[in-house]
C-alpha cells in the first residue's frame, strides 16, 4: 500500500516534507524564544520516540524534530498538546497539533527580562501579538526587538517592533558628570549635549535606545512611564528585492501597532496577486505593486495614535534588486 | 551666621601687563594678607579659580593671572574700572618669620613666582633680615618673564638668577631649566640655608631633588602646592590629598609634612 | 518614651507629623531604576507610613536631603547676590542606623572642618531623624564590622508591622502628636485599641553576612600596591559608589548666565566624585590622578584611612551601597578584606 499523505494539509498542521521519502518533520513554534524550561524534555521525549533523536534550533526561535514518519503524525499531535497549552498558542481542536500557517513565529530577543539594554518585556510582547493575529495563513513575519541593537534582526522582518524610551531628565539630580553624552556619543547616535552644564536632547536626533538612562549614576535620566516602540516595516529576505525595514511610525504604542498588523490582514486579503503561489506573497511587494498610499490608507484605519507619534507619510524601499 | 560663599565685588585699579598671556590685577582690598595666601576670583560668565595673591599693599591685592582655561581668558576682557567678585583670603600663606635671618633661596617657576613675590619683596626691601637671598627664576622663554619691573629692583638688591626653558638664538641671559643652577649655589652653612620653592608639580619634584642632595635638611625647605579647589573652604574635596585638605592646610607646607603629600 | 499603636494609629501619627515636618524617607520610585521595569529606592516624601520601604536598604542614602544633588548657592547681577531661601519647614528624616552614623561624618566636614558650611547648616539645623530598624541585616552591608549597627542617639524610632506599629520619641515635639493621640483614645471609652505604653528598643544587626577587616598598617607606601592596578583596569569611572554613598561630600562649582539676560545667573554646587574624569583637572589642564586605579586607591584609603587619620574615626559606616550599585562589579568590602589579608 503506497503512502498517500496529503502534503498541503500536513505543511498545514506544522510538519515538513524532508527530503527523505516518508520522513517529515514536526514544526514547534515558540512565541517570543521564551518557553518553561519543561517543554525542553517534551520535545526530547518526542524526538527519541518518534524522531531520529535530533532537534534542529530553528531560525525563528522554534524546534524541528527530525526524522518523523507521516503516519506518526497524530500520535505526535497528542504528544505536542501539553507544549501548546504551555506555550498558550492559539488553537483550534484539541490534540490537533500546531495550528501552522503562513504567518510565521514571533520572535524576539531576550528583552528586558534579563538584558540591561532592553526597553520592554519582548517574549510578552510576542505573545500578546501571537494571541491577536494567530492562527492565520498570510505570510507575514513579525519580530520583537528590545533596542535600536536590533539582536532581533527586527529591520529583517514585514514588522519589526522596536523598543524605545522617551528619556525624562530631572536637572536637580544632574551633576554633570557626561556619562550620557559620552555613551550617547559612542554607542548611538549622539543626541545630547551640555547647555549651561546641564544635558540638552535633541528630540528630532534621539532614537529612544536608553543608554543615556543606563549610563546615568544619579537617576537624573530615567526611563518614561509609557513604553514607546518604533515600527520598522517591510523588511525582508528573498529572491528577489531583499531589503531592510524601514520606519513607519515612531514613538508609537502597542495598541496601534497590533492594530496596524490586524488592518495589513484585510489590506492583503483585498489586494494579494490571485496568481501568488501557495497563496503567499511578500507583503512589501504587494505595496510595491499597490503603491503606499494605498497600504497607508488600509492600515490606519480605526488607529488612535498617540499625539507624540511621528508618521512617515511616505517610504521608499531600497535593497538589493535581482529582479531588474 | 557667615557666608563663606558670597564673594564680595572688588574694583580692578590697574591692569598690568606682563606678557601676552600674564597680567596683573590690581584690585581693591581691605584685611590682612599674607603672601602664598590666594582669593577665589569670579568672573562674570565662567565661574571661580582659586588664585594666588602676587602683591600686597594695604588697600589692594594683586592677583597674576596667566590666560589659561575658560574662567581666567574671560578676565582678560575686562580691564580697569571694572570689577570682579572675590573671597578670601584663603590658606595659611609663608610666614617670612620661619626665613628671618637665614640664607634663604627662592626658586620659582611660571606664575609660581605669584605667590613667593611678597617674600621676596619683603626681604629685598628689608635686607638686614635676612643673611643672604637668591632668587632663581623660571619662565619658559624670555616673552614669558613676569614682573620685570620687580627684576630690575632685586638685580641691583639680591641676587638673581633668571632663567629660561628655551630662548631665540642671540639671547644673552641664562637658558636651562631652574635645576640646573642650584649645584652651584654658594651654601656656606647648610643648616642656615632655607629654600621656597613653587611651580608646576613636576618642577617642585626635581627641584626638591636637587636641593637634598645639596645636603639641606627636609626641614629647611616649604613648598606650595597648587590644586584644583572649588570652595577653598575644606568642603568640596577636589584639593585633598591624604589627610590633608591644601586649601586649609596649605597651600604652603614645610617639606617635611609636603612630601607625603601624594596623589 | 515606647509605645505600642494601632496602624491607623500610627498613620495618624504620622499625618500630624507632616503638617509640622517635612518628611524624607526611603521610597520605591517605580520603573526609575537603571534598568527598564526595575524601581530605584530612593528618599522622597512618603504620604504614609506605609509607602515607606522599611524592609530594604534604600539604594542611595538620605544624603541628598541635607545636601541637595544640585544647589543653588546664589543669584547673581553684575553686583548683587541673593541667596535663595532655606527651608522654612522642620524637616523628619527617617533612616537606618548605618546612615544615622553617616550624619556624623556629614557633620564633620561640613561643620567642622575649617569653615561652617551656611547652606548645610541652614537645613542640618531643622533636621530631627527617626530611626527605622533593621531586624535582619543586608546582604552586603558590614555595619557591624564598622561600629555602626547600633545608634541610640535618635530623635523617634518607629517600626511598622503588619498589625501595630511601634514609637520610641525622645523628641517633644515628635512626642507631642503621639501624647494627643493617647489622651483622645483614652476619654473615647468605647475604644478599644488604646495605645499602649510599653517599653520599645530598636532593632538591630548583631551580625552581616559580609565582615570587613580594616587594615592597621597602611601609609603611602600602600600606594605601589598591585591590587589598585588591578581595580584600574576595571573601574569605568562612572562614580556610581560616590554618589551612593552615605558619607562622601564632595562637589563642584558651577556658574551659569541666563540664556535672556546675559548679566544675571547663579552659581551652583552639584555632588562630584572624585572617580570621575575632571575632579582633579586645573585651569590649564593639569591632571594629578588620571589613572582610574589611583583614584580607587584615593577613594578607598579615605575611607579607612586618610579620614581616621584627619579626624579619629573612619568614614566608612558599611552601609554596602558602593558594592550593589557598581556595574562592573567591584567590591569596595572586598577591597578592603584584601589589603587587609595582605599585612598578614
Amino acid at each position: 500500500m503506497g503512502l498517500d499523505v496529503n502534503t498541503k494539509k500536513l505543511k498545514k498542521n506544522a510538519y515538513r516534507v524532508s527530503k527523505e521519502r516518508g520522513i517529515g518533520a514536526s514544526r514547534i513554534r515558540v512565541p517570543g524564544g521564551y518557553l518553561d524550561a519543561r517543554v525542553l524534555g517534551m520535545v526530547q521525549e518526542i524526538a527519541e520516540e518518534y524522531g531520529n533523536g535530533f532537534v534542529h534550533l530553528t531560525t525563528r526561535q522554534g524546534f524541528e524534530i527530525e526524522g518523523i514518519h507521516f503516519e506518526d503524525m497524530d500520535a505526535i499531535n497528542e504528544k505536542l498538546q501539553p507544549i501548546i497549552e504551555i506555550l498558550e498558542i492559539n488553537q483550534e481542536d484539541k490534540n490537533s497539533g500546531y495550528p501552522a500557517s503562513g504567518t510565521r513565529n514571533i520572535s524576539a530577543c531576550i528583552g528586558n527580562n534579563v538584558c540591561p539594554f532592553a526597553n520592554y518585556n519582548t517574549a510578552n510582547l510576542a505573545k500578546k501579538i501571537e494571541k491577536e493575529i494567530f492562527p492565520n495563513d498570510l505570510h507575514f513575519k513579525v519580530a520583537c526587538t528590545g533596542c535600536s541593537n536590533d539582536c532581533a534582526k527586527a529591520r529583517m522582518h514585514d514588522f519589526g517592533i522596536i523598543g524605545m524610551t522617551m528619556p525624562q531628565y530631572d536637572p536637580n539630580r544632574c551633576v554633570n558628570c557626561q556619562a550620557c553624552v559620552k555613551g550617547c556619543k559612542s554607542l548611538s547616535v549622539g543626541a545630547l549635549r551640555v547647555e549651561n552644564y546641564k544635558i540638552v536632547r535633541d528630540e528630532e536626533k534621539c532614537i529612544g535606545c536608553g543608554v543615556c538612562v543606563t549610563k546615568c549614576p544619579t537617576r537624573a535620566l530615567t526611563r518614561s512611564k509609557k513604553k514607546y516602540y518604533k515600527l520598522a516595516i517591510m523588511g525582508r529576505t528573498g529572491k528577489k528585492n531583499p531589503r531592510l525595514g524601514e520606519d513607519f511610525l515612531i514613538w508609537t504604542d502597542e495598541e496601534s501597532i497590533i492594530k496596524i498588523i490586524l488592518n495589513t490582514y484585510e489590506f492583503v486579503k483585498e489586494h494579494i496577486s490571485p496568481n501568488a503561489p501557495g497563496g503567499k506573497e511578500h507583503i512589501g511587494y504587494i505595496i510595491d505593486r499597490v503603491g503606499f498610499e494605498e497600504f497607508k490608507k488600509w492600515v490606519l484605519k480605526d488607529v488612535n495614535l498617540l499625539p507624540e507619534t511621528k508618521i512617515k507619510e511616505c517610504i521608499y524601499w531600497n535593497g538589493i534588486h535581482f529582479d531588474r | 551666621m557667615k557666608n563663606e560663599y558670597i564673594p564680595q565685588l572688588s574694583k580692578i585699579r590697574e591692569v598690568i601687563k606682563h606678557t601676552e598671556t600674564e597680567y596683573t590685577f590690581r584690585m581693591e582690598f581691605k584685611g590682612d594678607v599674607k603672601p602664598g595666601q590666594f582669593f577665589e576670583v569670579s568672573i562674570p560668565k565662567y565661574g571661580e579659580a582659586p588664585i594666588s595673591v602676587s602683591g600686597i599693599s594695604e588697600n589692594t591685592v594683586d592677583f597674576t593671572i596667566r590666560k589659561v582655561g575658560k574662567v581666567t581668558n574671560e578676565i582678560f576682557e575686562n580691564y580697569v574700572g571694572d570689577s570682579f567678585f572675590i573671597r578670601g583670603p584663603y590658606g595659611n600663606g609663608f610666614d617670612v618669620d620661619n626665613y628671618k635671618g637665614k640664607n634663604l633661596v627662592v626658586i620659582a617657576g611660571g606664575t609660581g613666582l605669584s605667590p613667593v613675590r611678597g617674600v621676596v619683596e619683603y626681604f629685598a626691601r628689608h635686607k638686614e633680615e635676612v643673611d643672604n637671598l637668591t632668587l632663581i627664576a623660571g619662565f619658559k622663554s624670555p616673552d614669558d618673564v613676569l614682573f620685570k619691573e620687580d627684576f630690575d629692583f632685586w638685580n641691583e638688591t639680591i641676587d638673581v638668577i633668571m632663567t629660561v626653558d628655551g630662548a631665540p638664538e642671540g639671547y644673552e641671559g641664562h637658558v636651562g631649566m631652574v635645576t640646573k643652577y642650584i649645584p652651584d649655589l654658594p651654601i656656606a652653612d647648610t643648616e642656615n640655608t632655607v629654600f621656597i620653592c613653587v611651580g608646576p608639580p613636576v618642577m617642585i619634584k626635581f627641584t626638591v631633588m636637587e636641593i637634598l642632595k645639596r645636603g639641606i635638611e627636609e626641614k629647611n625647605i616649604w613648598i606650595s602646592h597648587e590644586r584644583k579647589m572649588c570652595c577653598g573652604l575644606g568642603k568640596c574635596g577636589h584639593c585633598k590629598i591624604g589627610s590633608t585638605y591644601v586649601c586649609l592646610d596649605g597651600p604652603v607646607f614645610n617639606y617635611v609634612d609636603g612630601k607625603n603629600l601624594i596623589d | 518614651m515606647g509605645y505600642q499603636v494601632t496602624c491607623e494609629q500610627a498613620e495618624a501619627v504620622f499625618s500630624s507629623w507632616k503638617e509640622q515636618y517635612d518628611i524624607f524617607a526611603p521610597i520605591r520610585m517605580e520603573g526609575e531604576g537603571c534598568f527598564s521595569d526595575t524601581d530605584v529606592i530612593r528618599y522622597g516624601q512618603p504620604d504614609r507610613l506605609s509607602d515607606i520601604v522599611w524592609d530594604k536598604k534604600s539604594d542611595y542614602s538620605f544624603k541628598e536631603v541635607l545636601l541637595k544633588i544640585h544647589e543653588v548657592l546664589f543669584y547673581f547681577t553684575e553686583d548683587q547676590t541673593t541667596v535663595p531661601k532655606g527651608p522654612e519647614k522642620e524637616i523628619l528624616i527617617f533612616l537606618k542606623s548605618c546612615d544615622l552614623h553617616a550624619v556624623k561624618r556629614l557633620d564633620q566636614i561640613y561643620l567642622k572642618n575649617g569653615f561652617e558650611d551656611f547652606y548645610y547648616k541652614r537645613v542640618r539645623e531643622k533636621a530631627k531623624f527617626i530611626l527605622m530598624g533593621c531586624e535582619t541585616t543586608c546582604d552586603s552591608g558590614f555595619c557591624v564590622s564598622m561600629g555602626t549597627n547600633y545608634s541610640d542617639n535618635y530623635d523617634g524610632y518607629v517600626k511598622l508591622e503588619a498589625d501595630h506599629a511601634l514609637f520610641d520619641l525622645k523628641e517633644g515635639g515628635l512626642l507631642e502628636s503621639l501624647e494627643v493621640l493617647v489622651s483622645e483614645a483614652e476619654r473615647d471609652l468605647n475604644n478599644a485599641a488604646k495605645p499602649k505604653q510599653i517599653t520599645v528598643t530598636p532593632d538591630y544587626v548583631k551580625e552581616n553576612k559580609e565582615k570587613v577587616t580594616l587594615p592597621k598598617n597602611l601609609s603611602n607606601e600602600s600606594f605601589t600596591k598591585e591590587i589598585w592596578k588591578e581595580y584600574g583596569s576595571r573601574c569605568i569611572g562612572c562614580g556610581r559608589c560616590n554618589f551612593a554613598c552615605p558619607t562622601c561630600t564632595c562637589f563642584t562649582m558651577q556658574d551659569i548666565y541666563y540664556k535672556e539676560n546675559a548679566k544675571a545667573g547663579e552659581r551652583r554646587r552639584v555632588w562630584a566624585s572624585c572617580q570621575v574624569d575632571g575632579y582633579t583637572t586645573m585651569a590649564g589642564g593639569h591632571e594629578f590622578r588620571k589613572d582610574q586605579g589611583d583614584r580607587m586607591r584615593f577613594k578607598v584609603m579615605h575611607k579607612i584611612y586618610d579620614y581616621e587619620k584627619r579626624f579619629g574615626y573612619p568614614m566608612c559606616v558599611g552601609c554596602g551601597r558602593c558594592d550593589d550599585i557598581c556595574p562592573e562589579y567591584i567590591s569596595y568590602s572586598n577591597c578592603v578584606n584584601r589589603l587587609a589579608k595582605e599585612e598578614e
